[in-house]
């Protein structure tokens, strides 16, 4: 921990966020927010947490600033000024916010410092994953088996979480299934001068590369930082990529929306699958150690190392659809058409 | 065949695991969302049910997720206070899905898969929230509820969206709120298990941390259930989202937000906390005052029927924090039965105002015209409903109203008395003014008097579960000594 260098990143991230929403400028709002994330991710490394600052560099500074794109896009890049003042409106968000920060700070004098080995944190449950983990489990990983294991239970909901936003997503803006009446040529001519080639040479070298990465990280989440959220997330990125660099329909020659929001059910249900064939067999609910009387050739504890690849797997697949179909849905406005 | 210890566990994984099913052969085929829906939220509740009396029989349920011990695993806890609320949720669910067939064919005939899929993941994450005993997985049930609830208010006509904005900017606030109080919580006790924290935070008592996670985690429940003054985006939301949404959302979303806050300051701070060490009880008692009378007031001035109903909802979120933050045995039996009771009443009102909409193509109280001659077993269910509001002897909302003037009375608080007898007054005024529309004026000026007006009763998917849940109003009433004593007066906690 170097405390000049965490300084100074806080310091920017703080003038970011200052920045992204005072901009009036949508797109460099967005911008500036994906840099305020990317300074996100360097303070949790700083902290040692990389797992979350992995998926925070791929979620935050990744994906979700070209969502936010596509939609100021579709929507309108200048702030709209207000006619009518509405000071009193601003004053009592100005009074909320100065309280809620003065609680918050004056909370902080209680903390223990960072850190500090003997802070409760550091004492009540810690020791027992950090011992206990590789007898119980066989997963090198500590992240891993506490995020897909002991609290296997949250990750199954967090996976569903990311599938109700793509659902939520299709069910607001999705068109398919209706006729497309309201159909009007989008709003980037369609003439291909966007289409640059060396953009579309560089993707086609890129994309190959960057899938199996995003494989690696999901196959390898148990021995180093990652798992089936980042794998998604990339492999995701990888298909908004050709996306960006071609158009929608070629990227959805690869992955159609329909079968995206088939894999993106059928991901969640691997994970929840998982869980309830453990129920069935006469264990708890995703108690993954009976599975070694179905798998060949391990003892329970590998079934629960085993286990947590299966869900892994199943995150993954729903991560990615769901970032395919958000990046479909909001990028043509709902018609699954060419996109920006 | 399962074995009764899983019984907890079903009540949550067989909606969830029907959600994804309905979802993947939904898409193929839309026909098989509705008697899917069906199906899962039957099982979920045959699992509440069983989960109940196991509950009344053998007391304390533990279910231990992933086999791992709490506090390293995350753990079920049945008690007698949420096997009920279970029991309710599930039950509202299930009733809501029944009536949603027509309406939902009506306004969302082109997201029946869509549909279908959130709304059982909505009461999935509501039954999630009101099972677990840990702190952290219930922020992310809350998650589910918060956002498929979101999807399916803004699947409303155009005004939903900016109503559905406004609810997605609040509610993410309440629960950044509770999960900033669940991270204070975190890193003072290092646990994230309910009853574990319990025990470790009484030497925490008087830090400031403590103090600002009790804030942020109350203030996150407020938020959720529109607890005035933060009701403003209730209105809205509930009154633009679709029939079948509203029936689902209304009754619940609120319910189960006051049971957080119930479980949130018995099972997480501690009575002795709340009650003791926090000096807010009265001032709490105030503003539930006031949201009753500002709920009751706004409602007089509504003339859209369906937005007049969530005004109500507003006033009644009042009655059940003012009872809860009474500080005493009856008030706190009065607010818990009262989650039950008004679950229902409420749920009695939205499927007669999806019933009006369905019929009449809208929900003005002017639609209600000549409605009694039209349909005089739906009016006659629609008034149960009313009575029950009004808190009409035998009907459920007589009894828990009872209890809580009692623990008014108890507590010293004659605000809140005489707020809960306004409201009353309130709500007597508000339906028999409907009941004057349905029953006396004819249901246009065209019309002359002494025309018979031909019968034309709702779809039997609408009308059986409104009849059903009249009936339950009445059982809930005549039973309401039994609930009492064989569950609620456990989930009392002792010595206040």
């Amino acid at each position: 921990m170097i405390w000049q260098f965490d300084f100074l990143i806080l310091a920017l991230g703080v003038i970011c966020a200052l920045a992204s929403i005072s901009l009036k400028d949508l797109l460099s709002a967005a911008i500036v927010f994906g840099a305020y994330s990317f300074l996100m991710c360097l303070l949790w490394t700083e902290m040692g947490a990389v797992d979350v600052a992995f998926t925070e560099a791929a979620v935050g500074a990744g994906v979700s600033t070209v969502f936010f794109l596509a939609a100021v896009f579709h929507t309108s890049r200048i702030v709209q000024p207000r006619r009518r003042g509405r000071m009193l409106h601003k004053l009592v968000g100005l009074a909320a916010a100065t309280g809620i920060g003065i609680l918050l700070i004056s909370a902080t004098a209680d903390f223990p410092n960072w850190a500090n080995p003997n802070s409760p944190a550091s004492t009540h449950l810690s020791p027992f994953y950090i011992t206990e983990t590789i007898p119980l489990t066989g997963v090198p990983n500590i992240v891993t088996s506490v995020l897909a294991d002991f609290r296997g239970f949250d990750t199954m909901f967090e996976t569903a979480v990311i599938f109700v936003a793509g659902l939520a997503v299709v069910s607001i803006l999705g068109r398919y299934g209706r006729r497309l009446r309201d159909y009007e040529p989008s709003p980037v001519g369609e003439d291909v001068a966007h289409q640059s080639p060396i953009i579309q040479a560089a993707c086609r070298i890129f994309v190959p590369f960057m899938q199996l990465f995003a494989l690696y990280v999901v196959a390898h989440g148990h021995h180093s930082p990652g798992g089936g959220f980042q794998g998604g997330v990339i492999l995701g990125a990888s298909f908004i990529l050709v996306a960006i660099s071609y158009d929608l329909r070629v990227m959805q020659r690869r992955l159609q929306e329909r079968r995206a929001m088939l894999f993106s059910s059928l991901g969640v249900l691997i994970y929840s699958g998982i869980g309830a064939l453990c129920l069935l067999m006469g264990a708890n609910f995703l108690d993954y150690s009976i599975l070694h009387t179905i798998l060949p050739a391990t003892s329970p504890i590998m079934a629960r190392s085993h286990g947590m690849l299966g869900v892994e797997v199943g995150v993954a697949l729903t991560v990615m659809s769901i970032m395919v179909i958000i990046y479909v849905n909001v990028a043509s406005y709902g018609k699954s058409d060419r996109g920006l | 065949m399962i074995s009764p210890e899983q019984y907890p566990v079903l009540i949550v994984v067989i909606p969830l695991l029907s959600a994804f099913l309905i979802s993947i052969l939904g898409g193929m085929d839309k026909r098989f969302c509705y008697p899917a829906t069906l199906l899962a939220l039957g099982g979920s509740l045959a699992a509440a049910v069983a989960t109940l009396c196991l509950v009344a029989d053998h007391g304390i349920i533990h279910y231990r997720m992933g086999g791992w011990a709490p506090p390293f695993g995350i753990e079920y806890v049945v008690d007698y206070l949420n096997a009920l609320v279970l029991v309710v949720v599930v039950f509202v669910a299930f009733m809501a899905a029944i009536a949603s067939k027509v309406s939902v064919e009506e306004e969302l005939p082109h997201k029946i898969p869509q549909f279908y899929t959130l709304f059982v993941l909505l009461t999935t994450g509501l039954l999630g929230m009101t099972i677990t005993g840990d702190a952290f997985n219930l922020y992310v049930l809350m998650e589910i509820a918060a956002l498929t609830n979101y999807a399916l208010i803004a699947m409303g006509r155009k005004r939903a969206l900016m109503a559905s904005f406004n609810y997605v900017v609040i509610g993410t606030m309440g629960a950044c709120f509770y999960l900033l109080g669940v991270g204070h919580l975190y890193i003072m006790t290092g646990s994230l298990n309910m009853a574990d924290i319990l025990n470790i935070l009484p030497h925490l008592y008087g830090t400031n941390a403590i103090l600002v996670a009790a804030i942020l985690m109350l203030m996150g429940a407020w938020i959720k259930m529109a607890f005035f003054p933060m009701h403003g985006w209730l209105p809205n939301a509930y009154t633009y989202a679709p029939s079948a949404t509203s029936s689902l959302v209304a009754p619940l979303m609120t319910k189960v937000s006051v049971y957080i806050m119930i479980r949130v300051m018995f099972s997480v701070l501690g009575a002795v906390y709340v009650f003791k060490v926090l000096p807010v009880k009265e001032l709490i008692v105030w503003l539930a005052t006031a949201a009753i009378i500002a709920g009751s007031l706004f409602a007089l001035a509504q003339k859209d029927f369906k937005k007049m109903l969530t005004y109500l909802i507003v006033a009644e979120v009042g009655y059940m924090v003012g009872g809860v933050w009474l500080a005493t045995a009856q008030g706190i039996t009065g607010a818990i039965l009262h989650i039950v009771n008004d679950a229902v009443m409420t749920l009695c009102l939205f499927l007669f105002a999806a019933i009006v909409v369905h019929k009449t193509k809208g929900h003005q109280l002017s639609n209600l015209q000549g409605l009694f001659k039209k349909m005089p077993i739906t009016m006659a269910a629609f008034a149960v409903g009313a009575l029950s509001m009004i808190g009409v002897p035998p009907t459920a909302g007589f009894f828990s109203k009872w209890y809580l003037i009692l623990g008014g009375i108890d507590a010293g608080q004659w605000q809140f008395v005489v707020a809960l007898l306004f409201s009353s007054l309130v709500n007597a005024v508000l339906f028999f003014r409907i009941f004057e529309i349905a029953y006396y004026e004819p249901e246009s000026a065209q019309h002359g008097h002494g025309e018979s007006v031909a019968i034309d009763e709702a779809p039997l998917s609408m009308l059986l579960p409104l009849v059903v849940v009249a009936i339950t109003i009445i059982l809930l009433g005549l039973y309401s000594g039994e609930i009492v004593t064989t569950f609620i007066q456990h989930a009392v906690p002792a010595g206040i």
